[in-house]
């Protein structure tokens, strides 16, 4: 079958779909939640800290952005988080070895990318479960990294790599930068490039997508070596941030990712969401944090607050869902 | 296949039990730690090794894969109990949770010494631990007296409701009681984790513009607040807690102020050396409870040493070590 009569069965999204009406009632909630600590706290619309809430938001974001695709494909990649602390701790071992930071973040993406080609390879040739596949790989990942690590901790690396997660071009801190790029790439690839919305098609109806000819298993590879290789690249983005790795970094991350992407509208269930959607549901994520630390709320209510979000927020997905279906 | 393993494990089995009762040596120490991923358990586990080695014992580390887990623990205590090593020396992930863990092999009457943190129950030998309590109050004393008595101070804390940060808090807390002059700021949570004590002190800095003194309940955390003060060329004197050797690099550099050492590495050597005496009839000290260290730039040299070329105390010191 040829690209044409692909493309005539799957026009492309336009942008007043389901996924538009749904993104524009995310960014109405960070509006509201910044309009609320705007009113509490004079430090809140300062332009250090809306810089400090994008680069926050933005090691969530590379993480939860990948994700997104595999999410996108009704699949789950549970391993991401384990897949950067192990990323960093042997990237961060080869600028040590080497002194060559290029050398090194090569490494972190090739590690990030290899264990997600792993998992999809679990998912497409051996048709494992993705939720299945990747939780194991999170333990195997683990395994490899408390071993490799054996409870040290790396430190110290050049001023030029650091520069990559804490420093600053034209006012604008260097992962912001990372994450408009990464933004634009993700929200061209899944709207308006037939992978994409092959991607999509797969998510809706596997077996239709089959029939018409996708190349499925290939498509899903793709999908979990991408988010493979974001994960290598937030990898490279801590360890330049806060100067060190250790193995128990992963635990920290995953959740936080998964739940970008679904209070970013996009559904568990596949075929439904944006990238851009998933920017939106990590800078939801950081400004709750960054609020309750700037209005100094208790640390007992902290978690309690996150999580309420977290459901508030999808439980308004399915509920807007159904009535603009 | 199996009958072969069997001829060649017979003669080494009677080897083992022939030197057991030649010599009176050669037991099995189990030493259960919390996780692979602090590096406080790490030089548990090595005093632990280096103390059996030197008394011809041997040591089998049993950690959970899973960090802290519960229940990884409690079937670790099943498997150990079945193994039956000459003794057990142990952490519990949780000081409450581990008590049936511990009544286990109270029932298979297998000696067994806690340390560092105290089990809220079940029969041991001995401890050998330290106090968070003073840990947190000497470290934050040290930071106020650095500070002349005053100043804005933040305290990020570590896992809520974990035994060892209510513990530590409460230490710091009862410090800035003391120094009427300083003021507590904030106290956020940082859960023990570099990147997320990052963040709070890079969102902290926003609403105070003058931060005096960081008060950290453990050192990835100090270090993490440390790299949020450097990203926006602020100083501000940091403490943290462990001891750890990324800890005392950042001493030696003067980045980090000073860190809270109790001492993992003669506590696994002490319980080891506790149980191993009482396999041998020797008198044990029930109950060690170690000072801590403030570990500054004037006394950092003795931890500024790799693991494996330090020396475990002695008995003799032992008693002298002890706060009590």
């Amino acid at each position: 079958m040829t690209d044409i009569t692909k493309e005539a069965m799957m026009p492309p999204r336009s942008f007043l779909s389901q996924d538009a009406i749904q993104v524009f009632y995310r960014l109405l909630a960070a509006f509201l939640i910044c309009a609320v600590l705007a009113v509490l706290s004079d430090s809140f619309l300062s332009l250090g800290n809306i810089l400090n809430v994008l680069r926050q938001a933005s090691l969530t974001f590379f993480i939860a952005s990948g994700l997104t695709l595999v999410v996108l494909t009704a699949g789950l990649d549970l391993s991401v988080g384990a897949n950067v602390a192990l990323s960093a701790c042997i990237a961060g071992t080869v600028i040590h070895k080497t002194g060559s930071p290029a050398l090194g973040i090569l490494t972190g993406l090739a590690c990030g990318g290899v264990v997600g080609l792993l998992n999809g390879v679990m998912v497409t040739a051996l048709r494992i479960p993705s939720f299945i596949a990747t939780y194991g790989m999170l333990w195997v990942l683990n395994g490899l990294t408390y071993w490799y690590m054996a409870g040290e901790t790396l430190h110290g690396f050049p001023a030029g790599f650091r520069q990559i997660g804490s420093g600053y071009l034209f006012g604008l801190p260097i992962p912001v930068y990372l994450l408009l790029v990464f933004l634009g790439i993700g929200t061209f690839f899944a709207q308006r490039t037939i992978w994409g919305q092959e991607i999509y098609a797969i998510g809706a109806n596997p077996v239709a997508a089959r029939l018409s000819g996708i190349p499925v298993a290939r498509r899903l590879l793709l999908v979990y070596a991408v988010s493979g290789t974001m994960a290598g690249l937030a990898s490279i983005i801590f360890l330049s941030r806060l100067n060190s790795a250790e193995a128990d970094i992963g635990e920290s991350l995953t959740l936080p990712a998964i739940a970008a992407v679904l209070i970013g509208g996009t559904s568990l269930f596949g075929g439904v969401g944006t990238v851009f959607g998933t920017f939106i549901g990590a800078l939801i994520l950081t400004l709750v944090l960054n609020g309750m630390n700037l209005l100094s709320v208790s640390a007992n209510w902290q978690p309690l607050v996150t999580g309420v979000i977290v459901i508030l927020a999808v439980w308004l997905d399915m509920k807007t869902r159904r009535r603009t279906q | 296949m199996k009958r072969k393993l069997g001829y060649m494990a017979l003669p080494l089995l009677m080897a083992a039990a022939f030197t057991t009762q030649a010599h009176a040596d050669g037991e099995t120490i189990a030493v259960f730690t919390k996780n692979q991923t602090n590096p406080f358990f790490q030089t548990v586990r090595v005093g632990a090794d280096n103390m059996a080695k030197s008394l011809n014992a041997k040591t089998l580390q049993y950690i959970p894969t899973k960090p802290d887990s519960i229940p990884e623990q409690l079937s670790q205590i099943e498997d150990v109990v079945v193994k039956k090593p000459s003794a057990i020396v142990f952490t519990p992930v949780d000081y409450k949770a581990m008590v049936p863990g511990v009544e286990k092999i109270n029932e298979a009457k297998i000696p067994v010494i806690n340390i560092t943190d105290r089990s809220a129950g079940g029969k041991f030998l001995s401890f050998v631990g330290a106090d968070d309590y003073s840990l947190g109050l000497e470290t934050a004393r040290f930071l106020l007296k650095t500070l002349g008595g005053k100043g804005n101070i933040v305290i990020i804390e570590g896992v809520k409701g974990s035994l060892t940060n209510v513990d530590r808090v409460r230490g710091f807390n009862d410090a800035l009681k003391e120094a009427p002059g300083a003021k507590l700021l904030a106290s956020q949570p940082g859960n023990y984790q570099r990147l997320q004590a990052l963040q709070v002190m890079e969102n902290l800095m926003q609403s105070n513009s003058q931060i005096d003194g960081v008060l950290a309940a453990n050192d990835a955390m100090a270090v993490g607040a440390i790299e949020a003060l450097d990203g926006a060329n602020r100083k501000a004197q940091v403490i943290g807690i462990n001891g750890t050797k990324e800890a005392i690099d950042a001493i030696k550099s003067g980045k980090l102020l000073a860190s809270g050492d109790y001492n993992g590495f003669a506590q696994g050597c002490l319980g080891t050396m506790m149980a191993i005496r009482s396999l041998r009839s020797q008198p044990v000290i029930s109950e060690i409870v170690l000072k801590p260290t403030v570990i500054t730039k004037d006394n950092y040299q003795p931890f500024d040493v790799p693991l494996e070329q330090r020396t475990c105390p002695t008995f003799e010191d032992a008693g002298k070590l002890s706060a009590k």
